[in-house]
């Protein structure tokens, strides 16, 4: 949790909607790593301690191998190409698992970075685009992927359950119930939602849980001021937030809820 | 027949339908339309819709889904300290059961 949190920080450090980098050096001067952002997305971590990202694309994907990536890499070194993009091209992976592939490196990267024992973070602005933004990330994905490496089998079991939830248009995220654990477990279209609205909705779905419980309450709706609606529920040891928009957002999600009231639990 | 009386016909199944103030707690009205319910239950469940809906900040309208029954509780718009709250089994059509509620606040009531 305690690396969690740090992420956390770290993110908030990022100026609103810009690009440049944050990097961490050593009291010895050495680079730590790096945490590069393109219009207040994060693109890329790197730490000296963490896993490459060839290794991570092998373990993702069987059909993949060393000297297959070397030759990309090499290939990509030389005439200056986009290595993610080059795999696709290829036909080496497909942009989901690219996709994966690159959070997971980026979280692991972080996990490192704010364990390092180095100095403190500065911005350098920079003001050169160059990743695509579907393979950029949210705090609120970084968040969630941090918190995975933790918590996998957790985080696994509440994304799949979000998936069997969060229908298209909608989003959703999962914490754990524990105390000082509000931060995303796991998240469905959470991506523009920025990491303070995202506290915000989970204290405020925690006290409705709280305080409806005491009547056997299991799933708690709510009408937003915008026209939108919020469903939330416990199941077991996680707690799960829906949001819903559009027109009839709120009968659309309590016909939802009606189904998913028959699991969750008011304890 | 009283307005609250005529919600609390109007929504199938309906345990209670109740006028309370989230600033005191006060049950202001009530209607019980199911007397075969514990008395308890219906204190509980009236305590805990007044509980959830006493900061202004929350929502002007909720559904609590127990495995049994339904809470609908609706602030009042002119005055959104007043909430009605009706409590209906999990039998009755979610949907219509809300709409009947809404449409009560927003019209009915205002003369209640």
């Amino acid at each position: 949790m305690r690396a969690a949190v740090q992420v956390m920080h770290v993110l908030e450090r990022v100026p609103s909607a810009a690009s440049g980098a944050l990097v961490r050096a050593r009291p010895d001067g050495s680079l730590a790593g790096a945490l590069l952002v393109e219009r207040g997305r994060v693109c890329w971590a790197m730490s000296q301690r963490s896993r490459r990202l060839t290794d991570i694309l092998v373990a993702e994907q069987d059909s993949l191998s060393r000297a297959e990536l070397a030759a990309v890499v090499a290939m990509c070194t030389r005439d200056r190409r986009p290595f993610g993009e080059t795999l696709i091209e290829r036909g080496l992976i497909s942009l989901p698992v690219l996709h994966r592939a690159l959070l997971r490196h980026t979280c692991e990267a972080l996990d490192c970075l704010v364990r390092d024992d180095a100095e403190s973070w500065a911005w350098r602005a920079h003001s050169g685009y160059g990743y695509h933004p579907m393979l950029t990330f949210s705090p609120a994905e970084l968040l969630a992927g941090v918190r995975a490496l933790a918590h996998p089998m957790l985080a696994a079991q509440a994304r799949d359950r979000l998936r069997e939830v969060v229908r298209p248009g909608q989003l959703g995220f999962a914490m754990e119930r524990a105390a000082g654990a509000r931060l995303p477990l796991a998240q469905i279209g959470c991506e523009c939602v920025d990491l303070a609205a995202l506290g915000d909705l989970a204290a405020q779905a925690a006290d409705m849980m709280a305080v409806a419980s005491v009547a056997g309450v299991a799933v708690a709706l709510a009408e937003l001021d915008a026209g939108g609606a919020c469903a939330s529920w416990n199941e077991g040891n996680v707690s799960f937030v829906v949001l819903c928009d559009g027109d009839l957002a709120f009968n659309r999600l309590l016909a939802q809820m009606a189904m998913v009231s028959a699991v969750a639990t008011s304890a | 027949m009283t307005p609250l009386a005529d919600i609390a016909a109007a929504v199938r199944d309906c345990v209670v339908a109740a006028w309370v103030d989230t600033r005191t707690g006060e049950v202001c009205e009530r209607v019980v339309a199911d007397a075969r319910h514990d008395p308890a239950f219906i204190a509980t469940a009236l305590d805990v819709a007044t509980e959830v809906m006493r900061s202004r900040e929350r929502p002007p309208r909720m559904v609590l889904l127990s495995p049994h029954h339904v809470h609908i509780v609706q602030r009042l718009a002119r005055d959104p300290h007043r909430v009605l709250v009706v409590v209906c089994a999990r039998s009755a059509n979610l949907g219509l059961a809300v709409a009947l509620v809404r449409s009560f606040t927003d019209a009915g009531a205002e003369a209640a």
